[in-house]
């Protein structure tokens, strides 16, 4: 075995492991993790107890479906327990509990994350795969525009950057403006924001600084939080507003960070098989999916993260395997990134629906604004469809044209026609981290 | 950087008897924390290389 030039990958040895031995990699570690869940969480041992499972049943890859799966409630139930916040899903004793983080709670009760110190080394690992993949050097200064806090955004972000080398500048106490005033200062390269803000910031850069982004020279933007930088118009857009190259990436407080771009852009994102085990379920019978071009949620496995472990955690996310990347590494690739939550592909007018393709018809569109609502709500038995849109300041587009090619790339992409509402430039909500531009107002 | 499988084999020798070594100061320190905290933080190292590098050993042709 030979392996590839070390400056490519952050570790040409996993990177770049054949299948079959990542595979055997990846089996070896999902049942040491299952077996120190088992042993260690009152929480693991209950649910594998009650589904007449044990660790040792795991002999071969056929065995993994037999793993229950963990839902986001298991972990509030067993942390209503003691030792406090932690409860049942503890695996360590609370002294080595050295990092607090929380989910955001948009679903119900947060869920509390305890880290040990090697856990938040292991988060930062993660990131470093992430980084590394996009181009990060330690030739870069990269600018954090975000207030780190109780959420993990952006911490491990952080730490990754110092651990690659990078110059890493916080800038949370700051406000819009005077961030993008001290990224000019201080010539930052980089910076990490979600899909929103990058257009925000852009915006907030030619209107209140009469500045042009592209003058900033920003030489790569990273991620988070929304799938926007998979969504092609999307990505277009950030890119052009900033001339910069924009990456997509996505973690989450109970998993990690398990999913970069690389700079080969394949359209989508490796998974980090050396360090997660991601299954894809067919959304209607949760039979595996290998086969490219199949949407299907996402459960996934943590192999390395021990205070609370993440085993077979049904993330409600929704992807599908794609084409090999050019990069050489044999990390599989979820195109276009992750396409949604579950919760969010629903059905209109008896067809299934998932609000980031609109998002990717709005975008297209260089006549339209960055911004955009879509409101789902029933007249009588009928459900309506309507896409609020604003018209970009100054494109001299005449509206009607706008409006028959909006309906007919909408048609095309979603088979669905919309009632489209034009508001004036700026009056949509404009939001600061991530958006909320899809309501379901039929329930 | 060309490594090939021996030369990997190394590594993760290196790298085991880094862990020895760091668990060893733990146990001289007397809980001098000064030794047994750092110790602590070189372990959560040791430990990714374990990950990049040792766990991989064994598949490695």
């Amino acid at each position: 075995m030979e392996v590839k030039s070390g400056d490519h990958y952050w570790n040409p040895v996993l990177e770049t492991l054949t299948r079959e031995k990542l595979r055997a990699l990846q089996f070896k570690k999902f049942k040491r993790i299952v077996e120190w869940g088992y042993n260690n969480s009152r929480m693991y041992r209950r649910l594998y107890d009650q589904a007449g499972f044990q660790p040792q049943d795991l002999q071969s890859w056929d065995d993994v479906a037999k793993v229950p799966t963990l839902q986001k409630e298991d972990y509030r139930i067993a942390q209503a327990k003691e030792p406090w916040p932690y409860g049942d899903s503890l695996c360590v004793p609370l002294e080595k509990v050295t990092e607090y983080h929380q989910t955001s709670g948009t679903t119900g009760q947060p869920v509390y994350q305890p880290d040990t110190w090697a856990d938040w080394e292991w988060w930062n690992e993660c990131w470093a795969y992430i980084l590394w993949a996009q181009g990060f050097r330690n030739t870069d200064r990269v600018f954090i525009p975000f207030g780190y806090n109780i959420f993990i955004a952006y911490w491990a972000g952080h730490y990754a950057c110092e651990k690659v080398g990078c110059e890493v500048v916080p800038g949370g106490v700051l406000n819009t403006e005077e961030r993008l005033l001290k990224m000019k200062e201080l010539r930052a390269t980089a910076f990490m924001a979600t899909p929103t803000y990058v257009l925000g910031m852009a915006e907030s850069c030619r209107e209140l600084l009469k500045i042009d982004p592209r003058d900033l020279n920003i030489q790569r933007i990273l991620c988070a939080g929304e799938p926007g930088a998979s969504v092609p118009a999307t990505k277009r857009r950030m890119e052009e507003a900033w001339g910069a190259e924009v990456y997509d990436h996505v973690g989450a407080t109970e998993i990690g960070g398990w999913a970069y771009e690389c700079t080969s852009r394949p359209g989508g994102i490796h998974v980090n098989e050396a360090f997660f085990l991601v299954e894809l379920v067919d959304l209607d019978n949760g039979r595996l999916i290998e086969e490219p071009e199949r949407p299907g949620k996402i459960i996934i496995t943590a192999f390395d993260r021990h205070a609370q472990p993440c085993i077979r955690f049904d993330s409600k996310d929704v992807g599908m395997w794609g084409a090999p990347c050019e990069c050489g590494r044999t990390f599989r690739v979820l195109k276009g990134g992750v396409q949604g939550r579950v919760d969010h592909i629903t059905k209109v007018k008896g067809v299934l629906f998932s609000p980031v393709s609109v998002e990717e018809v709005v975008r297209s569109i260089p006549e339209l604004g960055d911004e955009f609502e879509l409101v789902l709500t029933k007249k009588g038995d009928v459900d309506v469809a309507t896409l609020k849109v604003e018209l970009e300041p100054g494109s001299g587009a005449d509206k009607n044209i706008v409006l028959q090619e909006l309906s007919r790339l909408l048609r095309l992409k979603t088979g669905l026609s919309y009632r489209i509402e034009f508001h004036e430039y700026g009056t949509l909500p404009r939001y600061l981290v991530k958006a909320s531009r899809f309501k379901d107002l039929r329930k | 950087m060309l490594a090939d499988k021996e030369t990997l084999n190394e590594i993760a020798a290196i790298i085991s008897d880094l862990r020895g070594k760091t668990e060893r100061l733990q146990e001289l320190s007397g809980g001098m924390q000064c030794i047994d905290r750092n110790c602590e933080r070189i372990l959560a190292g040791v430990l990714m290389l374990e990950l990049n590098i040792s766990d991989a050993c064994e598949f490695l042709d």
